[in-house]
């Protein structure tokens, strides 16, 4: 048997070891990620979020039936990282996105006005619970909900990433 | 020692002072030529021509060009030629083009591919069609870009089985392509960086926006009763208290690309034996998440799934409208997506199904599958 073939034979043994530790490290814990233009990179599981100011939201989803979430709002969150809002909201800083991602890889954008209070009275929320329940599957752990979109598209579930960002051009 | 060196130049400068006339041109000829060469040899190294992509505008312009590597003339057709180069398998048996063949969309008709040594590929062979919108590539969109995706095939021991320096060395022992890298890169010292960057060039080019489906659009193609029925059934969703009959196949398959980047569980299996995505995020949710494909050119890409287990496109259908698995990661998308009500599938008719089979039909680019710039280009020579 050459060294080669050794080498070959031996990984090819390997092969089940190293795919159970895949499978072990795939049960970990959801989390979010914000990320960026942020001062301090954040990466939270639902407990993590539980422990901020809570708020809860009356509102018509797709199927048209009234459900209450519960969550943060996302300028609570993103304050948290430090990102310009507020007062800093201004300048340059009004060309920055929030770009969120989906387990699935569906992506939405908000500007940062349509998320800060001293521009607007909506309150996007970044729910963890419905009706008093951790969201389900294939919807939480974290969803987002902007009462102000009357299409839902935006309402982004199975939130994975956000990331603030600048334009570019 | 060194006087008598510089009385031995000054005697040789006071007789280049007396030289007449004539000797001057005779002198300056060889520098001269060495200037002519030289400006020669500048003129040789220029820059590769920019390549222009060609697509509609409503395909939009989110590319995945890495600004490291242009999409020039020559990076082009260099990655044309490595396509369908087989010296880059071990065994210099296979090459791109026999997994991805052109008259079937850059795919093979088989369940799992043909490695060297008769090893068979873990996953069905995707279409290489529109990669350039694409932004994590393969089933389970482990790779960012198409350089990082092209290390893989040329690589894995099941499919061409080589290492990129032993390509690199291949390569470079021939006569044809150290000058082609030169032209594309601008040095004919041939690195596994400048291979994968020419294959991704090349794939880039590789655009398909001449189906029918996109002379519709267009307004030039006026579609019969049947693909009319079927586009209808297509976008939109079913809704039985309103008496709407739907597949709302559109939710992630739409746009005018035929492609969403997404990845989604399609209740084939209550449990899946291929985790899908998840071997790559490391989250459970993703288990038996796979890549939402392309349907461009979907009636020439059988068979189907990231396993290739529905040998036909009524099987596939036959999926979607009667056979979904609970899974527990099921799209929810998908998951009492129903024409009845309170189903728990689809229930399309058997004449539904064959008017969306239609539609699809409108999704077949003859222009691409036979658009000579992407065929073999050694045939050519």
């Amino acid at each position: 048997m050459t060294m080669q073939n050794l080498i070959v034979r031996t990984f090819i043994l390997l092969i089940p070891f190293l795919a159970a530790n895949l499978h072990v490290s795939a049960q970990s814990e959801a989390t979010l990620s914000v990320s960026g233009e942020v001062i301090t990179p954040l990466n939270l599981s639902v407990d993590d979020l539980k422990k901020l100011p809570q708020i809860t939201c009356k509102t018509k989803d797709r199927d048209d039936k009234e459900n209450e979430f519960g969550g943060v709002t996302l300028i609570e969150l993103l304050q948290k990282a430090g990102v310009t809002t507020g007062k800093d909201l201004r300048g340059e800083n009004l060309v920055k996105y929030v770009l969120i991602t989906a387990a699935d890889g569906y992506q939405v954008l908000y500007s940062l006005p349509e998320i800060d209070p001293e521009y607007t009275d909506q309150r996007v929320m970044l729910a963890i619970e419905k009706n008093g329940k951790p969201l389900p599957a294939n919807e939480g752990p974290f969803r987002i909900i902007a009462p102000n979109d009357k299409r839902p598209a935006r309402w982004i579930r199975e939130v994975r990433s956000i990331k603030i960002a600048f334009v570019k051009e | 020692m060194i006087r008598p060196f510089i009385n031995r130049i000054n005697p040789f400068r006071k007789k280049w002072k007396r030289r007449s006339p004539h000797l001057w041109i005779t002198g300056g000829l060889p520098v001269a030529f060495f200037f002519i060469s030289v400006l020669l040899t500048a003129f040789e190294i220029r820059h590769p021509e920019p390549f222009v992509l060609d697509y509609p505008a409503n395909f939009g312009s989110r590319f995945s060009i890495p600004a490291d590597n242009p999409t020039t003339q020559e990076g082009v057709y260099l990655g044309r030629m490595l396509f369908y180069e087989p010296m880059l398998s071990a065994d210099n048996s296979i090459s791109c083009a026999g997994c991805h063949q052109q008259k079937l969309a850059f795919t093979d008709g088989k369940k799992f591919s043909d490695g060297i040594h008769g090893a068979l590929t873990s996953r069905n062979a995707m279409s290489l069609a529109n990669l350039l919108w694409v932004r994590q590539y393969f089933w389970d969109g482990r790779a960012s870009s198409l350089e990082e995706q092209a290390a893989f095939p040329l690589t894995d021991p099941h499919e061409m089985g080589q290492s990129l320096e032993e390509s690199v060395r291949k390569l470079q022992a021939t006569d044809a392509y150290p000058p082609l890298f030169k032209q594309a890169f601008g040095s004919d010292r041939i690195t596994g960086s400048m291979l994968v960057k020419a294959l991704a060039q090349f794939q880039r080019t590789l655009i398909s926006s001449n189906a029918p489906y996109d002379r519709y659009l267009a307004g030039r193609y006026v579609p019969n009763e049947q693909e009319l029925r079927g586009m209808t059934l297509f976008e939109r969703n079913p809704d039985p208290q309103q008496n709407i009959r739907g597949a709302n196949c559109t939710h992630c398959h739409g746009g005018p690309k035929m492609y969403k980047e997404l990845f989604h569980n399609n209740g084939l299996d209550i449990q899946t034996a291929d985790a899908g995505r998840s071997d790559i995020t490391a989250q459970s949710a993703d288990h038996g998440r796979f890549r939402v494909p392309t349907l461009r050119n979907i009636l020439l890409t059988a068979p189907y799934m990231h396993d290739g287990r529905f040998a036909t496109i009524e099987e596939v259908l036959d999926h979607y409208s009667d056979h979904v698995q609970p899974s527990e990661n099921l799209s929810s998308f998908i998951k009492g997506n129903s024409n009845q009500t309170g189903g728990t599938q689809l229930s399309l008719t058997i004449s539904e199904k064959q008017d969306i089979i239609a539609f699809l039909g409108m999704l077949t680019d003859s222009v691409f599958i036979n658009n000579p710039e992407f065929s073999n280009p050694h045939n050519a020579q």
